[in-house]
């Protein structure tokens, strides 16, 4: 394998692995009412 | 008393600016149609389509559609935050700086001054204008998050602030050019650097202004008006990163089997497919929202819209990706068929949510009852039905074009000249025409509705006006 | 964490967008328009073409005519040799287009003779019978300004001389967009290397049919010839016909590959059917023959 490929794979599985990072902590059982929170907060009345 | 301090007179100008520059885009777009069908409808030097053509997109995209922004973001932002907008001296000058510029814009090009780049036609001085009204709005938003009392960020911040840094550096990249005079300039890059640079800023122009400012909207008045949560704000998150990070590498696919680097258009292509994955998790995440919640469709004129609305943006994030495959743009690309999906994503997407955020919007800025629901109804039925007629009739003529300049003789020479399949187009270019007017009478009902709510309305506490567009 | 801090969530999500660009958008000018680009026949436009492309830019022209051929079998038929990237290194802004209303333009130069310009710009249907091209006529009204060509050089980099630049006082609008146009393609030799050569032997498959079988024909030779060579053959920019000098071979050679010398386009895009109707056409239907 030349360098070019070497890289060509290390970035592409470098995002992947972000990616998978990205999945992991927003659905972790640990953060799962924290996800969450946000989205109730739509329902209450701001000046209307 | 917290009513007091939201700045709501600057959201009530854009949205009538927005409404204006809309109706100039439409208007604009049904005369191009039929200088389409009836060549004699040109009047050079000035009214001619080359000329007129690039005023109907930018006045869609730049009057209408960052009008629409404008309104939206910062009236959003404010309630998001909890906070008032960090000025509102500022946001003045954002409203009368755009006008300025949409103004400028539709003279320059009619004068025949442009760039000639899509979705990018005006010359230089324009450039800079659009990028201060961008940064002026970006500052007001951004220094309004910063300041905010709200702790954690709902997803249409998310969207929100992409949409400000995305579209900042699309412009100002694809801006680049040298000036010759006050009104021609030469793009900074040449031929084929030219066009991928182009086709960057134009794909992702439609992601950073036509998708995620729509989903910002859509992922807050959804909730606002059917009154419940939308289904998962994880899923939105995951969708949301997807979507941003993979959406910059298609741009090539408006390139396939052109002179750009081969390796460039095979990631286009890779990416606009993997783009369905995030397009369709915030379509589901609408469509999960509404459960249990169907019979709003009926009941709530606002939900017909968001939720009609969310249904093309699905279709439209299942055609593009088709389109983006080599095979299938070989056959279709250059033909009627591309104008029928852009305008099902402006006609059907962005401008359903848009409708449906004005009509929220107004009777709480203007604390009147909507003037007529029975109108609105009407209003959503014209506009889905001259949308429909204007792409169904394209789709067709497109898939009969590429037919017609592919086939060939047994012998293996072409069986049509340009001119027999150009022909065959005038029938389907006069219903898309008639299309566009019934969208226009759509636009101008939505308009009348509008102004006789200011007008006539009946006064509305907040209670009541929420409780309204429920009935 | 970055759902809470909106410089640091801006700082990611800048970085998200900027992965793509980088690869997509920003590498490539490592390969594109470098030298491994370079076509050594492909020159900057003169001065007379540069005003002609920034009218064909200021009109919009590009709203309905592509500049690419893709290399896809119907569209080499039909335009001419598919486009190389070298060719394009001197066009700022390229002019590829999206939507093809009228004909992809790549390759029109030298495809029609100037006078067939000219008139087709002036009055498009008289030319063209139901196309929707707008009339450009009020273009042969505008003079063209030498002054504006030099600053226009500075800026593109192109050697003009004062001669060149003088020259253009003369000119009008008309006359530079066509000079643009008769340019486009023609960098390269495509049109000697693409010559149609035509295969196996040339058979009149109409030997013989009456009067009242060619009358329909009559119909091909107003949408291609009758432009040029007149209603009725009696000539125009190209010149009277006179069928019965030709053999019927000899004609198919000149429709099918054309004369471009002499300005008559090779008309191989029609097919042979429709070639051979011609011919027949053209050698006995206005002779009344049935042959």
């Amino acid at each position: 394998m030349d360098l070019a490929s070497i890289l060509y794979l290390g970035v592409t599985f470098g995002l992947f692995v972000i990616f998978a990072l990205i999945v992991l902590r927003t659905y972790s059982k640990k953060r799962r009412k924290d996800g969450e929170i946000a989205k109730y907060r739509m329902l209450e009345d701001d000046d209307d | 008393m917290q009513k007091a301090r939201y700045d709501t007179d600057i959201v009530r100008s854009f949205v009538n600016w927005s409404i204006v520059w809309g109706l100039v885009a439409v208007l604009v777009g049904v005369i191009v149609s039929f200088q389409m069908v009836n060549p004699s409808l040109n009047f050079p030097p000035y009214f001619t389509f080359g000329r007129l053509r690039p005023i109907h997109t930018n006045a869609g995209i730049y009057g209408w559609g960052v009008g629409v922004i404008f309104a939206t973001f910062l009236y959003m932002v404010q309630r998001l935050c909890r906070t008032p907008l960090w000025s509102p001296k500022l946001a003045r000058f954002q409203l009368w700086f755009f006008n300025a510029t949409i103004i400028a814009s539709a003279v320059t090009l009619l004068l025949g001054y442009t760039t000639s780049k899509e979705y990018h036609e005006m010359e230089w001085p324009i450039d800079i204008m659009v990028v201060v009204l961008w940064v002026a709005f970006a500052v007001n938003v951004i220094m309004t998050i910063i300041k905010r009392k709200e702790e954690r960020m709902y997803i249409s911040l998310w969207y929100m602030m992409a949409s400000l840094i995305g579209v900042a550096i699309l412009y100002v990249v694809n801006a680049a050019e040298v000036p010759v005079s006050l009104f021609k300039s030469y793009s900074a890059y040449a031929g084929t650097n030219d066009a991928n640079v182009e086709w960057w800023f134009g794909h992702n122009a439609v992601a950073m202004a036509l998708t995620a400012p729509p989903l910002a909207m859509f992922y807050y008045f959804l909730p606002k008006t059917t009154r419940v949560p939308i289904y998962s704000h994880r899923l939105s998150i995951i969708s949301f990163w997807s979507l941003i990070f993979m959406y910059l590498w298609t741009g090539a696919h408006h390139l396939l089997w052109t002179p750009v680097p081969d390796w460039i258009q095979t990631l286009a292509m890779a990416f606009s497919l993997m783009l369905i994955a995030p397009s369709w998790g915030s379509v589901f995440n609408g469509y999960l929202s509404m459960n249990g919640q169907w019979h709003q469709m009926r009941d709530n004129y606002l939900v017909k819209f968001l939720i009609v609305g969310i249904t093309f943006y699905g279709l439209q994030t299942l055609q593009g990706p088709m389109q983006a495959i080599r095979t299938f743009s070989a056959f279709i690309h250059y033909t009627d068929w591309i104008p029928a999906h852009i305008h099902m994503g402006t006609m059907g997407w962005v401008s359903m949510i848009a409708f449906a955020s004005i009509y929220y919007l107004v009777p709480r800025i203007y604390g009147r009852q909507l003037y007529s629901i029975p109108l609105a109804n009407l209003q959503f039925w014209l506009i889905l039905i001259g949308q429909l007629m204007w792409s169904i009739s394209l789709w067709i003529a497109g898939v009969l074009q590429a037919g017609m300049w592919t086939a060939m003789n047994p012998d293996g020479s072409l069986t049509y000249t340009f001119m027999e399949t150009m022909v065959e187009m005038y029938p389907y270019w006069w219903i898309r025409a008639a299309g566009g007017l019934v969208y226009l009478a759509g636009i101008i009902v939505f308009i009348y509705n509008l102004v006789m709510t200011v007008r006539r309305g009946e006064n509305a506490t907040v209670a009541t006006v929420a409780a309204e567009g429920r009935a | 964490m970055w759902e809470k801090k909106p410089i640091l969530f801006m700082l990611l999500a800048t970085g998200a967008i900027l992965v793509g660009t980088l690869i997509t958008m920003v590498l490539p000018f490592a390969w594109v328009n470098t030298e491994a680009d370079r076509i050594e026949t492909v020159t900057p436009y003169t001065a007379l073409q540069q005003e002609g492309r920034d009218i064909y830019i200021r009109e919009g022209c590009n709203n309905c005519h592509t500049q690419t051929v893709r290399p896809l079998v119907a569209e080499v038929l039909r335009y001419g040799d598919y486009s190389k990237s070298g060719e394009f290194v001197y066009d700022r802004p390229f002019l590829w287009g999206s939507k093809r209303t009228g004909p992809d333009l790549a390759r029109i130069g030298g495809k029609y003779p100037d006078e067939w310009h000219y008139k087709h710009m002036a009055s498009p249907r008289s030319m063209v019978p139901r196309t929707n091209m707008p009339a450009y006529a009020w273009l042969a009204d505008n003079k063209l300004d030498p002054q504006m060509i030099r600053r226009k050089m500075d800026v593109l980099g192109f050697p003009y001389t004062e001669e060149e630049i003088n020259a253009l006082a003369d000119k009008t609008e008309m006359d530079a967009i066509i000079a643009y146009m008769q340019k486009l393609g023609t960098g390269i030799p495509w049109h000697e290397a693409a010559a149609t050569t035509i295969v196996g032997e040339l058979k009149n498959p109409y030997t013989g049919v009456d009067h009242a079988t060619m009358e329909p024909w009559e119909k091909l030779y107003e949408a291609n010839c009758a432009a040029c060579h007149g209603e009725h053959e009696e000539g125009d920019i190209g010149p009277e016909l006179d069928g019965s000098a030709y053999e019927e071979n000899e004609l198919f050679e000149i429709i099918y590959k054309g004369v471009p010398e002499n300005g008559m386009p090779a008309f191989s895009s029609l097919g042979s059917d429709k070639v051979w109707k011609l011919v027949n056409f053209i050698k006995y239907y206005t002779q009344g023959e049935d042959h």
